[in-house]
This record gives structure tokens, sequence and C-alpha cells, in this order.
């Protein structure tokens, strides 16, 4: 090949693409010495490669469909009752019970509140889910543990039933620690200055209510909470005791939690006037107005939880992986790789014996290799030894479909002309597509439901086939023309 | 390729069928004897049954093991190159809790994976959709690539006995469903198809005689599979030689599969074909 050809087949915009793509995927692999001089990369490993623990939680409540002739408002509230559960309405036909129950345990209960149950799926909302992740992710925040992932399983109904937290570099028992462990909670009341006097701590909070606009409809956003008899008679006494009743503006309540001030205002106008008089047990703070008045009220809540979440939850699983054979199981991975695109080029080489085909073959597969590990750094996904199977495949049979190319190319042994030529790669593109196509369709179904770990191994194989049928089949069918017509 | 020298001409579409055809029923009749032991068509391994796997890096002896263990129902022990994978049958918190303590005390490198019952439960029939969906998707590509009745549905049979050989060797040589070998299954569904698309694309969309089509056909066929094979052998030889057992059981689910769809796209689905194209039909 001279140098005007190469040129030609570099300035094609199949060839160019890839070239740009792998260019683009070593910088997001970013492979580089760290400071012990060992080799590392951008790839993040999931906890069957690393050092890590697992736990997976099961909520304790279902979602009910439910119907009823009497006041919604009322039918909910009776209901409560029946059942000694929290009981949040998610939508017009459907409420969230925080309490474990069989669907024939809940039928009396409903029969009570004058209602009927008309769908039943254990687990919980999607918000209450998300609300679960947040208070999870601020506990292990709380610890400074960099490589947290908390993941909902939701199932195609919208309910979900498991949370599952994976935490790198930890052990199984710290990991439990984290998850369980409860905040320290207080509310405090400034004296003089900056100096403060303790007023309760956080086990005198008995409930907290999902974030509400005050008054309703508003755009105010706010938190309302309740405290124990104690707790309300110790917060009236210190509220009169540091002049927090008198003089509000200069006395601001404090909400601590684990050192750290994440709530400060004055009692309002209305709320020092009562307190004179009687001790007040539902209390209510406000946030502001708007997005940011919501969102902070959506973090006081959590705050206000200190740590304990709004549905109970039981073990369904946890695992833990010890270092040295995380680290064994890479070697062993990557080691797999390697000899698999080996073995192939063997293959390839005892089929064809001719290098001007062969090489050109093994680099498009590893190219597509690269291109894969560059989007797995990009999107930072965690990679697991399903994945690297997964992987592993796609060196197979992306030499697989460079074989239907070149074959249906040197169909009776003949190079065609370029217009033959054309015609005989499109249709071994078909073939190629139609192939993919079979793939991708039977990765779908993983890559939407929540089957544990196997969602991204879906993903990956997904794009192994779409980045093979784009890229780098087009850029092999215009790298091998030019190489066969010499 | 010399190796194997296979002349489809030889044989009439009936012959082609017959070993396939006794394979599958022998295979059905495996699978329906799991289906009433267990109630699932492959023997459900932890991810879905519940239970503890543990992996040790360790030169105890196997006795030595059921000694350590012994107040733990500990319900297999299978050798790796070196080191041990075991499994627990379900126990309650506490007791797993003080299992895992113990196995870090004794093992600190140990991997454990504790699955509750419930979950493994819910799972199994996420699975099964997830399975049944990717199916039937496959065959929605097949019809509509190919849009002609009776090659669409031999590539989908193909496909069918693939699957259900694979499920049954996967019973006869011990290997339970798990997360990672339900993987397996699902690229099966996806890579087996290949050779079947192309096998099908050169009968009925090129020009020629029915038999040089046909060889011309099992030739790129042929060395498609075996490089798949080749990449997938040596996944199993380093995850057996590295004792990584997950990955030991996807490439041997993927071996299994591959040299099932050898058998079926060569026999089944070449028979089928070659009845279709001599009855008339594909003209």
């Amino acid at each position: 090949m001279n140098q005007n050809e190469l040129k030609a087949l570099v300035s094609d915009w199949r060839v160019a693409t890839l070239i740009i793509l792998i260019l683009l995927s070593v910088v997001a692999i970013y492979p580089h010495f760290d400071e012990n001089g060992n080799v590392t990369t951008n790839l993040q490993y999931g906890l069957d490669l690393q050092h890590g623990a697992w736990i997976q939680l099961e909520f304790k409540g279902e979602v009910v469909g439910f119907t009823t002739d009497e006041p919604v408002d009322t039918f909910i509230a009776n209901l409560s009752k029946a059942a000694d559960a929290e009981v949040v309405r998610i939508d017009e036909t459907h409420l969230e019970i925080r309490k474990s129950y069989t669907q024939a345990e809940l039928e009396p209960f409903f029969t009570t509140a004058g209602g009927r149950i008309s769908s039943y799926s254990p687990g919980v909302s999607k918000a209450t889910a998300d609300d679960v992740k947040l208070i999870l992710e601020n506990k292990i925040n709380a610890i400074g543990t960099k490589d947290a992932k908390v993941n909902t399983l939701t199932g195609l109904n919208n309910v979900a039933r498991y949370v599952r937290v994976e935490m790198a570099g930890v052990d199984m028992k710290e990991a439990q620690e984290i998850v369980g462990k409860q905040g320290k909670f207080e509310i405090r009341v400034q004296t003089t200055g900056n100096s403060t006097e303790h007023v309760i701590s956080g086990d005198s909070i008995t409930t907290v209510q999902m974030p509400s606009q005050s008054p309703p409809g508003s755009d105010k956003w706010g938190v309302s909470f309740a405290l124990s008899e104690d707790g309300a008679t110790a917060f009236q006494e210190a509220a009169i005791k540091y002049g927090a009743t008198a003089d509000p503006a200069n006395h601001y309540l404090l909400m601590i939690l684990d050192n750290k001030t994440v709530y400060s205002a004055p009692l309002s106008e209305e709320l020092a006037g009562q307190l004179q008089t009687q001790k007040i047990r539902q209390l209510y703070a406000s946030t502001g107005a708007g997005k940011t008045g919501s969102t902070q009220a959506t973090e006081l809540e959590i705050h206000l939880r200190a740590g304990a979440l709004p549905v109970d939850v039981s073990i369904a699983g946890s695992g833990g992986m010890s270092a040295p054979l995380g680290e064994r199981y890479k070697t062993m991975a990557v080691l797999a790789g390697i000899l698999a695109l080996i073995t192939v080029g063997f293959v390839i080489y005892y089929r064809y014996r001719e290098p001007g085909i062969v090489l050109p073959m093994i680099l498009i597969n590893t190219s597509e290799l690269v291109i894969l590990l560059g989007f797995i750094s990009l999107i930072r996904f965690q990679m697991d030894l399903p994945t690297i199977a997964g992987l592993v495949a796609v060196v197979g049979t992306g030499i697989d479909q460079l074989v239907i190319i070149t074959d249906e190319i040197l169909h009776e042994g003949k190079v065609p002309s370029p217009n033959l030529y054309l015609k005989r790669l499109a249709r071994a593109l078909g073939i190629i597509v139609a192939a993919a196509a079979t793939v991708v369709i039977a990765m779908v179904p993983l890559a939407l439901m929540d089957l544990s770990t196997l969602k991204g191994f879906a993903i990956i194989t997904i794009m192994g086939v779409l980045v093979g049928v784009i890229i780098t089949r087009p850029a092999y069918g215009r790298i091998i023309m030019q190489i066969l017509s010499k | 390729m010399g190796l194997i020298n296979y002349n489809i001409e030889k044989y009439s579409p009936q012959q082609l069928v017959v070993i396939p055809l006794v394979l599958f029923a022998i295979s059905l009749v495996v699978i329906a004897f799991t289906m009433l032991a267990t109630g699932m068509p492959v023997t459900p391994g932890i991810d879905f049954s519940g239970g503890t796997a543990v992996t040790i890096i360790t030169t105890d002896s196997s006795e030595q093991l059921q000694t350590t263990f012994a107040g733990y129902p500990l319900s297999e022990i299978s050798d790796m190159n070196n080191g041990k994978f075991l499994k627990f049958g379900t126990m309650d918190d506490a007791r797993y809790q003080s299992l895992s303590q113990l196995i870090s005390e004794k093992y600190p490198d140990a991997k454990i994976d504790q699955i509750g019952e419930s979950f493994g439960k819910s799972l199994q029939s996420q699975a099964a959709l997830a399975l049944l969906i990717s199916f039937i998707g496959m065959a929605i590509v097949v019809f509509l690539s190919f849009r002609t009745f009776v090659p669409s549905v031999a590539v989908v049979l193909s496909a069918l006995a693939d699957m259900v050989m694979t499920a049954a060797v996967m019973n006869i040589v011990g290997i339970t469903l798990s997360l990672g070998t339900t993987a397996a299954l699902l690229m099966l569904i996806g890579y087996s198809v290949d050779s079947d698309i192309l096998l099908t694309n050169r009968v009925l969309k090129r020009q020629g005689k029915l038999n040089d089509k046909l060889m011309g056909a099992f030739h790129t066929g042929m060395i498609m599979t075996s490089t798949t094979l080749a990449a997938v052998t040596a996944l199993f030889v380093v995850s057996w030689f590295g004792s990584v057992q997950i990955l030991m059981e996807i490439s041997a689910v993927l071996l299994i599969g591959l040299v099932a769809d050898m058998l079926n796209t060569w026999l089944t689905n070449v028979g089928i074909l070659k009845w279709y194209v001599l009855k008339g039909g594909g003209k």
C-alpha cells in the first residue's frame, strides 16, 4: 500500500470514525501509573472484582390498589387504624401500606374501613424507595466512603421491593454497621450571641411527615413533625427559659445532625405566642418557596429522621469480597480476554492463511474491545464477571461477522469489481444486521428489568453489538476492499 | 476447511432431522424430570432458591471443612483448582452472622454471597419472564427478516432445540441455574441464530445450485461457530485455572449451547430448509 492509498483509506469517513473513537476511548480509559508505580486505569469494578461488600434490603410494605365508597381521607384514616400502620396515598387508586401484610391479612382491614382491594404487590412506591435511597446515600457519605452505590430494584409495575447497597473497600460487618447506623440529632436554641443550649434530642421526635406545602396548594414548602409528650414539655420550657418566646428574632432554633447544623430559623410569631401558655406537639419547619424550598424540605425530612428509614426493612441478602480474591479474579479476567483474542486469531489464520486478511480482522476485533472499554469508563459502569463473559462473547461473535463479510465478498474465489463489491458488502451487512437485531432483542428484557446485577451486563452486550454494526463492520468492509483489490 | 468432511448432499431431509429429533425428545424427558423434582426446567442454584455461597482459597480437605462447618447447613463442597466452593442452605440471620464471623476469622480471603429465600423466589419469575420475552422477540425478528413461513419456523425451531438441549445437558452435568447462567442462556438465544440466519439467507437469496449454496454456507458457518467456540473455550480454561466459579459456569453453558447450535443448524435447520426448497418453495 503506498502513501496515497493509505491517505485515501484513512480519510474515508468510516475508517476515520473508527480511528477517532479508538483515540477517544484510550483517553477515557486513561491507562497511567499510580503513585506506587502500578499500571491503573479509569475502569470501575463491581464487587466480584474488588474488595467490598453488598447488602440487599427488602421493604416491609405493600402497594395496594383500592376502591371505596367512603370519602377517601376518612377511608385512609380508618384503614391506617385498622391495620395499625402508616398508610400513604400514592395516586388516585393506589395506597402504600408501611407494614408487611399478605393480601389475605389485609382483606378484613379493608372491609372494616369500607373498601376493597383491587390489586396487591409487595414493596413500596417509587417515591418512598427514592427517599430510602437518599437517606442511605446520606449515611454513607457521612462516613466518607467514596465508592458506594445505592440502587432501588423497581419492577415493571413501578413498585420497588428491594434496595441494594454496594460499598467498595469495606468488610461485610462494617457495611452492615454503616447501613444500620442512626445519626445523632438534636435541637438547640440560641441564648446570647453564638452560644446555644440543648433543647431536645432525636429520640423525642415521634413522627416525621413527607414534605408538604403550607398553606396547602401554595408554593411554600416545609416538613411537619411531632414531639413526644416529654419532648414537647422540654421544648416549651427551653423556649420560655432562653427567651425564644419573648424575642424570637434573636433566639434562633438550630437542628444539628452529627455536629452539623442542618436547619436554623426563628420561631414564628404565632408559635412563639402559643408556646407562652401551652405545649405544642405538632411542629412545622418551613424551608422556603419554589424548587429550592422543596429540595430543602426533602433533605430536612431525611435529617429529622436521623438515618431512620420511613419504612421498615429486612436483610434479603448480603455478601462480601476479599481484596486478594478480587485481585486474582481481575488478573484472570484480563488473561481470559487476551487468550480469547489469541485463540480466535489462530482459528482465523487456519481458515484464511493470509496475514493480509487475518491481521485486519484481529485489529478490528481488538479495536471493538477498546471502544467498549472506553464506553464503560465513560459511563462509570462497574464491570463485573458476567460483563466480562459478555465482552469475551463480543470478541467471538465480532469475528463471526467479519468472516461473513470476507466470505461474502470473496464468493467464488475472485476479487469482485467495485460495483459488485458494494452489492455483496450490502448483502453481508444485511445478514449481520438481522443477526445483531436478534442479540439486541434478546437482551432488551434484561436491560429493562431490574434482575439484580444483570442489567449492566445486558446494556454492555447491546452496546457491543451496536458498536460492531454501526462502526467497526463498515470500517472493516472499507479496509478489506483496499487490501483485496491489490 | 478440510478437517470436517460433511456432505449435506448425501442425506435426505428426513435423515438429517432424525438425530436432533431423538436428542430433542430425550432432552424434554430430562427437563420434565427436573421440573417434577424442583419446579423449574433447570435446577435452581442459590441465586434463585436462597442460601449462601462461599469461595475460599485453601488446601484444607473436604473432611476438614465438614468439621469446621459442622454447625451449619453445609450442603455441597466442590473442588476448584486451588480452593473450594461451598454451598449452604438457608439459615436465619443470627446463624448467618456467626457463619460469616467464622469464615472471616479462618479464611480472611473469602468471597461470601448470601441470598434470602424470598428474594431468590422473586427473581425466579423475572428470569423466566426475561427468557420468554427474549425468545419471542428473537422469533419476531427472524420472521420480519425472512417474511416466509417455513424457513422462519426452521430457524426458530433450531433455536428452541438449542435451548432445550442446553438446559438438559446442564441438568445432566450438574450446572445450576444462577443469574450468570441465565445471562449465558440469553446470550445463546441471541447468538445461536447467527449461523441459521446466514444459512437461510444464502439459500433463499443467492443464485446457484442448492448443494453449492449449502456447502458454502456450511464452510462460512462452521468457521463462525468455531471462532466463538475458541473465544469461549479460552474463557473456560482461564476460569477453571483461576477457580472463578461464575465465569466457569457461564462459559460451560455457552460451550454446550454452541455445540447444540452446530447440531441444530446443520441437521435440523438444513433438513427443514432442504425439504422446503426441494418441494418448490423459495423460488
